[in-house]
């Protein structure tokens, strides 16, 4: 350990400065606050992450569910069950119309009750479990109950041409 | 100076101090973060760590229009930890509420429809595992979720759901319970459909939450491509509803019905009944698991007869206005003789007029002038004898025996479909080869395999056979629509509006040495002749008391029918030809 004589000057020169202290404390107060900022959000986000992915598999759950209500009701088992519910039959009897040469293939016959072709379901599906629900009343509400506005109806009359009844122009 | 000298000697045992405490920290350091660097890393992480297997999704299939006939869905086992059991606390609008074990095991009873003492039995114990109920869907499983009870968990797995249910189940197949591919298209084309699982490692806090940044290592899942069939699940379904009553109706063991693409080779339906709903193979009588279509052989007996036409046409052994003596028995040189299923005048027919009779001894009279090696050699390029291009599961060869090997009666039983053994495919493809200017296609049942990228990995290799020549096939048909046009049965296999060609057979069905009392009766025909479409082919297995085809002239009717209103085939245009003779005194018309 050495002694040294100092003027009044030099020991002020070397005396730490109260400002570079302040910036420095500061300066390291801001870094750790910048960091445990930086932090938090990390924190929260992670926590934000798990909300979500949870969120997304609730989400798939509810797609799945409503996918599978979806195929179990487009399935042809629960439309020949539902057709026939509303009283539909098959009619085996198809009636073609060649327009081309005036010429009617088949006879039209109405289909029958007792069809000879199956009209009702016959194939197992033990996935079927939604199945169309409705009554007599209720597809007959849903006609009238419509949410589309009414088209306004076109004239009945036939509007003739020079004296002429229009034609489609099919052939 | 001794005061200066103490503190000289305090400082120095200081910094002494000090420099042993920073070489200390500083071996210590060196020694975590240097030499048990990796040891220590790997305890830690081992403690965060979290691996977890992603399951691959099985690929979808669908039918030629896209619709889904098997899909991935999830299912869940509910379990319970009895040994947790306890009341459950529940906040409603900040309110703490304590439900009972009682009443919760009451909640559970309901969602999954057991009885509360059946619960409050699988809850109670001090193990840490029960099962309350296996295989419920993502509704009840929701259900279950919400009520928030502490001790019940649950266990996610992929399930197999098939929405269409039986339709065209003997050809998609099934898989067990634990997922793997058992029979079928499933099996067949696992490769495709299944899926590589993933693996994902990530590391978590203490409240399970995901550490952000920390360092996921996962290998990717790859989820199983799409099977593509060419299945058109409506026509299937309205094939399986007309068989089903069929089957109902004659007490019959079974029915099929396929419709092929004429000029493509695709399978369009495979229909059979009874057959299997792969959502519970169970359900189903064994047999009735696979596909008879592809698996079960057996002599076709008549419909047999239209290809041995078509062999005695392409090799020229004869015209179609030459005649041939037919009787209704016909007796052979060992004794032995053959007879026509019904008893008539000798009649003098033609190759049309052997077809709309259906007589055993006019194809005999025809096909005897063909030698056996070419009608072999026929016989193999018609594909019967070795199975076809589909490899299907399972799938039956027949039985077509070498022609040095023929003694006695095969020398001759296969003109009219005994003696050989067939598939109900490999009967329709050699219509096929008919329908197609004599071209045999491969049969095809999927038309691709796509990854979930998009990129195909697998298309079937189309192969094609000249079986006859086009004009040999050609005129064949039109001899085969002789038997529409004027056959007895043959007649109610017409649809007004199209020309339509075909052949009955009423098979019989050996039993023993000797052939049983009941018939496997058929009509495979195709339509339109004059631009053909489709061939369908329908089967029925040992109905009772039906000693003819009639009964499988209505299915063909309707499943022809279907296929030719559904795919818009606009109605003939032509007529039938008027100058080929087919009737009793080998002549035109009637």
């Amino acid at each position: 350990m050495r002694l040294m004589m100092l003027s009044a000057n030099e020991a002020k020169r070397l005396k730490p400065g109260l400002f570079t202290g302040l910036v420095l404390v500061l300066g390291l107060l801001l870094v750790q606050l910048v960091q445990l900022g930086l932090n938090m959000a990390l924190t929260q986000d992670a926590y934000y992450l798990s909300k979500l992915s949870s969120e997304k598999r609730q989400l798939a759950t509810e797609v799945q569910i409503i996918q599978e209500q979806v195929d179990s009701l487009a399935s042809p088992q629960n439309l020949a069950d539902a057709a026939n519910r509303l009283g539909m039959v098959a009619n085996p009897s198809a009636v073609l119309i060649d327009i081309v040469n005036d010429k009617i293939y088949g006879s039209p016959k109405p289909a029958q009750a007792q069809a000879s072709a199956a009209s009702a379901n016959l194939v197992a599906n033990s996935a079927l479990v939604t199945v169309s629900e409705f009554t007599a009343s209720s597809v007959a509400a849903a006609s009238v109950e419509s949410s589309v506005a009414d088209q306004p109806q076109a004239s009945s009359q036939v509007a003739l041409v020079a004296g002429q009844i229009p034609a489609s122009p099919t052939r | 100076m001794g005061n200066h000298a103490s503190v000289t000697r305090r400082l120095s045992l200081f910094a002494l101090l000090l420099v042993l405490l920073v070489v200390a920290l500083s071996i210590r350091l060196v020694d975590f973060q240097i030499v048990r660097a990796d040891e220590i890393r790997t305890e830690s992480l081992e403690s965060r760590k979290e691996t977890r297997t992603l399951t691959a999704l099985r690929g979808d299939i669908l039918d030629s229009n896209g619709e889904v006939l098997a899909r991935t869905v999830f299912r869940y086992d509910i379990n319970a930890a009895p040994k947790n059991v306890g009341p459950v606390i529940r906040y409603v609008d900040g309110n703490r509420t304590e439900i009972s074990v009682q009443a919760a095991a009451d909640e559970l009873s309901r969602i999954l429809e057991l009885s509360p003492t059946e619960v409050l039995e699988k809850i109670s114990g001090d193990s840490a595992y029960s099962n309350l109920a296996k295989k419920v869907d993502a509704t009840v499983y929701n259900q279950i979720r919400d009520l928030d009870i502490p001790w019940i968990y649950w266990d996610r797995f992929a399930y197999r759901l098939y929405p269409n249910g039986a339709v065209a189940g003997n050809v998609l197949g099934f898989l067990s319970s634990d997922g793997t591919a058992l029979a079928g298209l499933e099996r067949q084309y696992n490769s495709c459909l299944a899926g590589v699982d993933g693996q994902e490692t990530y590391e978590r806090s203490a409240e399970g939450v995901r550490i952000p940044t920390s360092n996921v290592v996962t290998q990717p899942t790859q989820d199983g491509g799409a099977l593509n069939l060419s299945i058109d699940a409506n026509l299937q379904f309205f094939a399986q509803q007309v068989l089903a009553k069929s089957v109902s109706d004659l007490s019959a063991e079974w029915a099929s019905a396929i419709v092929v693409e004429a000029k493509t080779g695709r399978i369009l339906a495979a229909a059979e009944a009874p057959t299997v709903d792969p959502n519970d193979p169970g359900l189903s009588a064994p047999v009735d698991r696979g596909s008879r279509i592809m698996q079960f052989a057996f002599e076709p007996g008549s419909v047999m007869k239209s290809l041995s036409t078509a062999m005695i046409l392409d090799s020229k052994t004869a015209t179609i206005y030459e005649t041939v003596n037919a009787p209704d028995r016909l007796k052979l040189k060992y004794g032995e003789s053959i007879k026509d299923s019904f008893s008539h005048e000798p009649y003098q027919l033609t190759l049309a007029g052997v077809l709309r009779y259906s007589s055993n001894t006019g194809i005999y009279s025809f096909g005897m002038k063909v030698d056996e090696k070419t009608r072999f050699n026929y016989l193999q390029k018609f594909g019967f004898g070795k199975t076809t291009d589909l490899n299907f599961e399972g799938e039956s060869s027949g039985i077509l025996r070498p022609y040095d090997e023929w003694q006695y009666a095969d020398r001759y039983t296969h003109l009219f479909g005994q003696g050989v053994a067939v598939t109900p495919l490999q009967m329709a493809f050699a219509y096929q080869a008919i329908a197609n200017d004599g071209v045999r296609l491969s049969p095809s049942l999927v038309d691709s395999c796509v990854s979930p990228t998009g990129e195909t990995l697998y298309a079937p290799e189309r192969t094609s056979t000249r079986v006859i020549s086009k004009d040999a096939a050609n005129m064949n048909l039109q001899l085969m629509e002789k038997v529409v046009q004027y056959g007895g049965v043959g007649k109610l296999a017409g649809i007004p509006g199209y020309r339509v060609a075909g052949k009955t057979g009423t098979a019989e069905i050996r039993e023993g040495a000797g052939y049983g009392e009941r018939f496997a009766i058929s009509f495979f025909g195709v339509a339109p002749v004059e631009d053909p479409r489709f061939i369908v082919g329908v089967t029925i297995y040992k109905p009772v008391g039906e000693t003819n085809s009639v009964k499988a002239t209505g299915p063909f009717k309707a499943i022809m029918q279907q296929a030719l209103k559904h795919y818009r085939v606009p109605p003939s245009t032509s007529a039938p030809r008027d100058d080929i003779p087919s009737n009793r005194f080998g002549q035109t018309g009637e």
